[in-house]
Parts: structure tokens; sequence; C-alpha cells
């Protein structure tokens, strides 16, 4: 049962003038007989006389119940029993049970294990009966109105704003308790819902729902849907979260499709004194580290972590004075064309490094990513166009000639409207030629969001921008899709050439590849080049351009100039 | 023929009893006849008999709350006592108060016939 019916079911018995339905449980005929005749005029009664058929009942009716009234003595079954079986139920548990009972012991004992209300025997006068039961159900009814708003209607569990609350709540109560703060999400959630459908995926979600529900209700705390395929959960302090990570694997592996991966990052022993949001934020950073692992399942936040972290928020903070300062260098990486006789120099790539007055050099696998994470690449981006395009009109104005350089353009790039201006804007400011700047754009940016991002190629490439698909093979493009792309060159990804060069490397992969870009018709690049037979080997198999380390590794634009100068002495 | 007014004379708390039927004299002496009929009765005598407290606690417990709701008092107030000795699992001789139970429910069956 979920939420969303049984919410949708209390305006609609409104609306209809029906009953709401009420199950005594109550193996005595003669009591069963007195309640239902002093019930039955305001609620509509179902009866159970045993244990076994209280339980078919309620799980059949549970959309509709509006309150179990339980005996506790059953031939089959005790009444405590069953109605902690029932508030064990994430969805069970919302429908209130009043007890019936003789015993002063057992009103204690059924309302700490879960009971509304208790209703005595001998039974109180009529009008006590229908005032408890009226109110227990208007208690309950006004609960899934408030359920209503803070669960999420999917998992049944909290929802991402009520959690937070609720969090803070829990910390109010629970001052000196050490806490632990966890994210757990799925792995390659959006490929599962690809292959299996939204209707699996919702499933899973939802096993996992309950799986947490009866984690917190068994050790304490509180979860929460955080969105998509995140859960938060925080709860008091553990050890070990492997069990945990099992036993939400197992659930959520239920069904026979697939086995279903997850990930739990862990931020233990919580400091208090930090926000809530600062809390799982740690927890996600320490999921994040094993993203693409399948063997790891719980990463725990840590020392490591903090300092990662710290050095991250410095660096962005040092951003803006940065590129102010002139501290981002673009250095100079040359290809050439290796299908004559002799190499040919007939470009380079543009790369930013970073050279950090407290640091030194910052590596680019450091901060990109970061940058890419906050949307400050636009503006390194930029900033990197902009001393690419200057430092062409340089060389043009000092050595005579020039050769096409090539930018990285991001996928977040893309999403500038003003994109196309700012890059027509260097070409005019720089007096340059639209060949004179080569787009480097990732094969991902296509795959992820296909047609906006081909348009705006298309746009570019019908100013005269020369367009290059960095890191092809690594995006799982279709050959289908590529025939149809704007581009002029394809750059190989990286991966390939490590593994066809490693100990027990095949080239076939990389002769498939090169057939492609003949079939296209674009000349293909190859970069990560490092040793002659590499470069040979390339040659061999019909590559046409190499960057990489046989020719030079990226230089400052001063030491480029030498293979300009160099290449224009060859050619006289 | 049972009798609301036989039934008050018998000792039954009638008033009691009719009001948790509603006031339906039909309904209330529909369940009495059913309740001096439980097999509990048996069941609390073999029990006690057999020296099966637990067996025995069950069906006085279940009595208890049967003739409570009919207010069926020279029946209940045995059964009452019986129930919290059988509770504590009082080793003693239940003989008497048996005995008042059956004489009690004999009574309202003969009521009844």
């Amino acid at each position: 049962m979920t939420d969303r019916k049984r919410m949708h079911s209390i305006p609609d018995m409104e609306a209809e003038g029906r009953k709401r339905l009420v199950l005594i449980v109550e193996d005595d005929f003669v009591n069963r007989e007195i309640l239902k005749a002093n019930m039955q005029q305001e609620y509509e009664i179902l009866c159970a006389e045993t244990g076994r058929e209280a339980r078919e009942k309620i799980h059949g009716y549970s959309d509709t119940l509006s309150l179990i009234l339980l005996d506790l003595n059953l031939p089959d079954l005790n009444g405590l029993d069953l109605l902690r079986e029932l508030k064990k139920d994430m969805d069970l548990s919302k429908i209130p049970v009043i007890v019936l009972t003789a015993d002063t012991e057992s009103e204690v004992e059924s309302l700490t294990s879960g009971a509304s209300d208790f209703i005595p025997k001998p039974y109180p006068r009529q009008e006590i009966i229908m005032a408890r039961a009226r109110r227990c159900i208007e208690l309950s009814e006004n609960r899934d109105l408030i359920r209503w708003t803070e669960r999420d209607q999917l998992t049944g569990l909290f929802n991402r704003d009520y959690f937070a609350r609720y969090a803070e709540q829990y910390d109010h109560y629970h001052r000196r308790d050490p806490a632990d703060a966890l994210v757990l999400d799925i792995s390659h959630f959006r490929m599962m819902n690809e292959r299996f459908g939204k209707a699996y995926c919702d499933d899973v979600l939802r096993r996992i729902g309950a799986e947490l529900f009866a984690f917190v209700k068994e050790n304490g705390g509180i979860a929460c849907r955080w969105g998509a395929d995140t859960f938060q959960i925080y709860c008091p302090h553990r050890e070990d979260y492997s069990a945990l990570a099992a036993r939400v694997a197992a659930a959520a592996s239920g069904s026979a499709e697939g086995r279903v991966h997850i990930r739990i990052g862990v931020n233990p022993n919580v400091d208090k004194t930090g926000d809530m949001e600062r809390r799982f934020d740690r927890a996600k950073s320490a999921a994040d580290t094993i993203r693409n692992s399948l063997t790891e399942s719980v990463a725990y936040y840590n020392d490591d972590l903090r300092q990662k972290e710290l050095d991250a928020g410095q660096l962005l903070d040092d951003f803006r004075g940065a590129l102010a300062e002139k501290q981002f260098l673009v250095y100079f990486q040359p290809k050439y064309n290796i299908q004559g006789p002799k190499p040919v120099l007939c470009g380079a790539e543009a790369l930013v490094r970073w050279k950090h007055p407290e640091k030194g050099m910052v590596s680019p696998g450091t901060f990109i990513p970061l940058f890419e994470h906050n949307g400050l690449i636009r503006e390194l981006d930029n900033y990197v166009w902009r001393e690419a395009a200057q430092q062409i009109r340089r060389w043009k104005d000092q050595l005579g000639r020039s050769v096409p350089v090539s930018v990285n353009v991001s996928r977040i790039d893309m999403l500038d409207p003003d994109l196309t201006e700012t890059l027509c804007g260097l070409i005019r400011d720089n007096g340059l030629d639209f060949k004179d700047l080569h787009l480097e754009i990732t094969e991902s940016a296509y795959t992820e969001d296909s047609d906006q991002i081909k348009n705006i190629v298309a746009g570019l490439r019908n100013q005269g921008f020369k367009i290059e698909m960095d890191d092809f093979g690594s995006g799982y493009s279709s050959l289908n899709m590529i025939i149809t792309l704007p581009i002029d060159l394809l750059k190989l990804d990286m991966g390939f050439i490590r593994s066809a060069f490693s100990e027990n490397g095949d080239t076939g992969m990389l002769k498939i590849m090169m057939d492609i870009a003949g079939y296209l018709s674009v000349p293909m690049i190859a970069e990560g080049v490092e040793t002659k037979e590499q470069m040979l080997t390339l040659k061999d198999l019909g590559c046409d351009i190499i960057q990489g380390y046989y020719f030079s590794r990226p230089v400052p634009a001063e030491e480029f100039e030498k293979f300009i100068i160099q290449e224009g002495n060859e050619k006289c | 023929m049972l009798t609301v007014e036989g039934l008050r004379a018998w000792g039954a708390n009638v008033d009691e009893g009719l009001g948790r039927c509603l006031k339906n004299e039909t309904f209330y002496l529909t369940l009495v006849k059913k309740a001096i009929q439980d097999p509990a009765f048996e069941k609390l005598n073999e029990t006690c008999g057999s020296g099966n407290l637990d067996g025995a606690f069950e069906a006085a417990h279940a009595l208890k709350g049967v003739m409570g709701n009919l207010a069926l008092t020279p029946i209940l107030d045995p059964v009452i006592k019986i129930t919290e000795l059988l509770r504590a699992r009082t080793v003693t001789d239940y003989g008497p108060l048996l005995t008042e139970i059956t004489s009690a429910r004999d009574q309202v069956l003969a009521l009844a016939e």
C-alpha cells in the first residue's frame, strides 16, 4: 500500500458518502457481535476470528482499512505479535490499531508495541468506544495528510525538505550520541533506466526504500529519498556498514533482471557543530571515491578526503585572483601530419597549466574537473581561447606564419547562448581566419544531449570553424549517429593507444577506428603517442596526425615558436 | 424462556449488559444464550482438573471478557476470582470456585429452557 493510495481513499470515501472500513479481530462471538453492533452504524465492519484470517484481511484491504480493533488472545496467534508485525511493515504500520483487552498489564505493553489506544473489557459505553475509534482514525488521517507532504511518494521515506528538519530534530534529542551521515546511490542508474525501463527502476527504488525503512526502524535514525536514485540516512554511529550495503543490494536486486550495484558514502561520527548539508556533502564525497568500482560498496570520509576538499576549496577561492594575475599559462603541444615521408607540423593543441604562487604547477587533472563541477570552466575556457587567439596573432606578426591551434570547448560552454559570438569575436578582434582556430568538442557532449549540441556545433562549423571530435571512442556513439555529426577531424581517445600498446595489446581496435575515420573521410588524430614504434604502427594503420611526447610535451609559447621556425626553415 | 426480568432476578446487571447491546433486548438475550454455551466453561473445568493452569487461565480469561460484557454478575464474580488466581498460577483447590461458576451457569441454562 502506498501513501498515495491511502490518501486518495479518504477524500474519495467522503465524497461518495462511503463508510470507513474497520476490522474487528476477535475470536469470541459475543464480544465480536457487541462491538460490531456498536460500530456498524458509522463504520463498515469486517471481522476476523483468528490471527491468520486477520493477517490475510489486513493485507487484502490495506488500501482502505481505517482502523483495526485487535483482541490480544487469539486461538492461533498472540495479538501482540501480530501488532508488532504490522508496525514493522512500512505500509501496514500506518493503519491505527486499538487493542481490546481485559488486563491492565497488556494495556501498557500494547501501547509500547505501537497500538494507538486500547478499549478495556468489559466494554465501556458506546459513546466512549466510538470516541476512541473516531479519534484514532482522525489522528491517523491527519498524520497521513502530513505524511503526504513530507514523504516521497514512491518509497514512503521522508522527502529531502522534511528530512533536513527531522535530522535537526533527531540531533536535538540525541545531542551527545555520535551519529553518522550516509549517502547511498545506485551505480549506473541512468543506464539501468534505459535498459530495464522506469517501472523496473521504480520497483528497485521502492525495495531500497523498504530496506532502509527497516534498517532505521531496527537501529534508530531516519532515512530519506534525496532524489532520483540517491538516499540519505542519519543514524546512530556504527563502525561498519558493509552489512547494510549487502542487504540493500540484495533487496534491490530482488528480481532476476540483473544485479544492482549500490554504493554508500559514510561520514562517520559527524561533527555536530557543522551544518547538516555539509555532513552529507562529505558522505557524498566519500561515495564519489568508489564511483567506478564494482567491488567496493562502502567508502568512509576521512582525513585524506578532508584535505583534498580543503585543497579544492582553496583552488576555488584562488580562481579569480589567478585569472586576474594570469597564473593560468597556455601551453602548446604540436601535432604532426605523418602521412608523408617526413612528419610535418600541422597544428597545436592549446592546453592550460596553473602556476600557483604557493602550490607550484597544479595539474589540470586536479583543477579542470573541479571547475567543470562548479561551472567556472566557462571563464577558464574563455581565458584560454583569448590567450590562444592572441598568441596566433603574435606568431603571425612576429614569424609571418602560424599553425592552426585547437582549443577545448566543454559541454558547459555549449550552454552559453553567446558562445558563437564570443568565438567569432576572437577571430574578428585578432584578425584571424576561422581555419586558424580549431574547436575540440568531447564525444560525450554529443551523446549526452545530441540534438541540441549537434545544432550548436553545426552553427559554429557553418561560421567556418574546424570541429575536432575529442576522445573519440570513449562516448559510446553509435556509428549511425557519427555519420550525421558535423565533424572535420576525429581525435582518438588516448585509452585506445594505451591499450593497443600495452603488454598484451592488440592493434585490432585501432584499425577499426581508422577505418571509421576513412569511411567518414575525415582525418584521424592520435594523441598520447610516446614512442617511434607507436608512431610507425599508427602510420601503417592509416592515422593521419600524431600528438604526444614522441614529438614534444606541451610547451610554453616561446618554446613552441621553435617548432614553427624549424618547420618554416625546412620548407625553405 | 429466557427473559430480561428473569436474568435481573437471577442477579445479572441487566441494564449494564443491555447498554452494551444498544438496549436491544432480543440481541442481548441471543448473546446470553450463546455465552452460556461457551465451550470455555468445559475447558476451564477440564484444565483445572488436569492441573493445566495455562490452559485454565486462557479459558477463565476468555469467560471473564464475555461474562463481563453481558454483565452476568453471578458468573462473572467467581470467574474474576479464578482468573486472578490462575494468572498467578496459584496451586490451590479450584473446586469451590468451579462449582460456583457451574452452578450459576446451570441456573441460566434452566432459565433458558
